[in-house]
């Protein structure tokens, strides 16, 4: 089983759920708990504004300036400052109370004691009323609210930080439970479509959605096993049942043509038949070998090849051939090793059928080019000089045992860009057939190199 | 050479028999896995040629059964399967070749007589010799009556390939899987064509032809 590493995680549907859970629920904890203390506070405040103009109208029956200055000096001396200021600043400037204020505009004010270069500490909550052409001012310390909006965050986070918590731990929890089984699952789909039809999900307990989805991948697989050893059974019977009679033909055909008295041109009949009787097995063998491409077991048998190695070993085959039929063969290689995942023998075969096909469909004075280009997804490509495939007709030529009308008379069987089709396919290649102006070019477009097709 | 031959279909028995017989082998034929074991394990043969699908024991099994007896007598298999894995199958159970059916007598002789001779250990041979002409593998040079030839990397392969069997018959198939390493039938005739490269080169220009045809066989170097 795979560890759980944090990009794994990040995907995992159930830390996903839970995170936006958990982020959810901090969203509307944190609204509902701003929306309390607001209304609370506002109603701290409130009551403080009434007390705090209740005192001033207290103070205001004073009948003179310098009644209500004695008055403040008074209650002033025994007031706790830090609780409550009363100043008033009478006429002539003199300061009356227990704190030294000046002047301002008439109303409610934010008081701060002491060096306040923000500001934003509004220690006290001041009211200033202007009596006898002096000031009063009357404040009380808001040490109240500060203290609800510390008690408010301390509950929140007592209450929200353990919620986030718990929410994250029983999200991973899930994950990692759940990720194991989604991993047994997709590590047993890896199995089946890279050929090894025998893998199953081992059966979860319980009847949760991941266990029926196993349940379906098990399923599909013992239909798939079956198919494919019912194709193979089919395959084995075939080449049995045909190929003996075909072999005792060729048997026969080999002692009509060595038979003694046989005149020349008899035992040159017998030795065409007997050419005749090696094509039918090829032809078969080449449906044959599609079907088994097609049902993907070569995929157990991948391992690195370099396409470079191929191109150069199959260049250097057909190049006296070429040669010979007064065509010409050039191979261009990028400099160091072209390794992708697949079967050599099968990806040789296909380029050999790439460049018969060239050989034989094109006149003499053609020339026939084999390109591979490097990189992370590299392409082979077969070009020649030829009549090239017209365009409507270039998808049905991959098509089994499809001719066209021209290369009827030609020899080969119609299955050749059928079987590369299918090794293509098989490797996770694509492949195109293009206009060369003038000509046929052939590509096979790999995936990336490093992972398995 | 004594020759067990395990193949159910009679007339293919027949021709294998007699064939191997008119070469100057002393050949048996069985069309029974089971028998086969049994004789296998008590006589003392050179060369095996099974099929691979036989009534009650296959060949497979077979083989697989002697080499756990510990009979290391070559075999080579017959099939009529040509799949990768059904070489590979073969090949894993103890088989040391591999021929397709439907194949030609030729073919078949060549590969029982390539199994027979096949050297128990690699001798360190540093020079091949055939006639006149001298292939020193260290060197990895060619002379020809003391006349260096200039050949290229698979010409030099191919002729290795040929003096290392010399005197006996290398067929196309057998070319191809030494020195290309392919086995699939191409439908060009590829091989001729490099062959007749080699003997423009080690051939044309003496009196003597030493690279021989041989009709629907293959290939020969004489000695």
């Amino acid at each position: 089983m795979a560890r759980l590493g944090l990009p794994a995680l990040r995907r995992s549907t159930p830390v996903r759920l839970a995170a936006f859970l958990v982020a959810l629920f901090a969203c509307v904890s944190l609204l509902s708990f701003g929306v309390t203390y607001l209304v609370i506070r506002n109603r701290l405040e409130t009551g403080m504004r009434a007390d705090l103009e209740q005192t001033m109208a207290g103070f205001s029956a004073a009948p003179s300036a310098s009644a209500l200055a004695a008055l403040i000096a008074n209650q002033g001396a025994v007031t706790d400052p830090s609780q409550r200021i009363l100043t008033y600043l009478a006429p002539n400037g003199q300061v009356f109370g227990n704190v030294a204020l000046s002047r301002g505009p008439e109303g409610f004010l934010y008081i701060d004691l002491g060096p306040n270069p923000t500001g934003a500490r509004r220690d006290y909550l001041g009211l200033a009323g202007n009596f006898f052409g002096g000031q009063l001012i009357v404040a009380a310390n808001r040490a109240p609210v500060t203290a609800l909006a510390t008690t408010f965050l301390d509950v929140l986070l007592a209450s929200l930080l353990p919620t986030i918590v718990i929410a994250i731990g029983g999200g991973l929890y899930l994950a990692r439970r759940s990720r194991a089984r989604v991993d047994r699952i997709v590590a047993t789909l890896d199995r089946l479509s890279s050929g090894d039809l025998s893998a199953r999900v081992v059966p979860m307990p319980g009847a949760h959605d991941l266990a029926a989805i196993g349940e379906g991948v098990n399923r599909l697989a013992v239909r798939q096993e079956a198919a494919t050893e019912a194709l193979r059974q089919v395959s084995a019977d075939i080449a049995h049942d045909l190929k003996t009679p075909i072999q005792r033909l060729a048997v026969q055909l080999d002692r009509l043509a060595a038979a003694d008295g046989m005149p020349e041109a008899g035992a040159a009949l017998a030795g065409e038949a007997r050419e005749e009787a090696s094509r039918i097995v090829a032809t078969f063998q080449s449906l044959l070998q599609i079907a088994q491409i097609e049902g993907g077991s070569p995929k157990a048998r991948f391992a690195p090849v370099d396409l470079a190695e191929v191109a150069r070993t199959f260049a250097e085959i057909y190049e006296p051939a070429a040669d010979d039929a007064g065509q010409s063969l050039t191979l261009h290689l990028p400099g160091g090793p072209v390794t992708v995942q697949g079967d050599r023998s099968l990806l040789g075969q296909a380029l050999a059928n790439l460049i018969e096909n060239a050989l034989r469909h094109t006149p003499p004075g053609s020339r026939i080019t084999v390109t591979l280009h490097g990189g992370a997804q590299p392409v082979l490509e077969v070009a020649d000089t030829g009549p090239g495939i017209p365009a409507a007709e270039r998808q049905n030529v991959l098509r089994r045992l499809y001719r066209l009308e021209r290369s009827r008379t030609t020899p080969g069987s119609g299955l050749g860009l059928a079987l590369v089709a299918a090794i293509a396919d098989l490797h996770g290649a694509a492949l195109t057939l293009d206009d060369a102006a003038p000509g046929l070019v052939v590509r096979l477009a790999f995936g990336r190199a490093d992972s398995a097709p | 050479m004594r020759i067990l031959v395990v193949e159910d279909d009679r007339t293919t028995a027949d021709y294998i028999s007699e064939g191997l017989r008119q070469e100057g082998h002393a050949v048996d034929a069985l069309a029974q896995g089971r028998e086969a074991l049994v004789r296998a394990t008590t006589e003392d043969y050179d060369v095996l040629v099974v099929d691979r699908m036989l009534p009650g024991l296959d060949g497979l099994s077979l083989v697989k059964a002697l080499r756990a007896a510990r009979v290391a007598t070559p075999v080579l298999f017959l099939t009529s399967l040509g799949g990768v894995d059904d070489r590979i199958e073969g090949l894993n159970a103890g088989g040391d070749d591999y021929l397709v059916k439907p194949f030609a007598f030729g073919e078949l002789s060549a590969r029982v007589a390539a199994l027979a001779r096949r050297p128990r250990m690699q001798e360190a041979v540093t020079e091949l010799v055939a006639g006149d002409l001298r292939m020193d593998l260290l060197a990895r040079r060619v002379t020809r009556s003391g006349q260096e030839i200039d050949l290229l990397p698979r010409e030099f392969a191919l002729l290795e390939q040929l003096l290392r069997r010399k005197g006996r018959v290398l067929t196309r198939t057998m070319l191809l899987e030494s020195v290309w390493d392919i086995r699939f039938d191409p439908q060009t005739n590829v091989v001729e064509t490099h062959v007749s490269r080699l003997r423009a080169k080690i051939d044309k220009p003496f009196e003597t032809e030493l690279i021989k045809t041989v009709r629907g066989a293959g290939y020969r170097i004489e000695g």
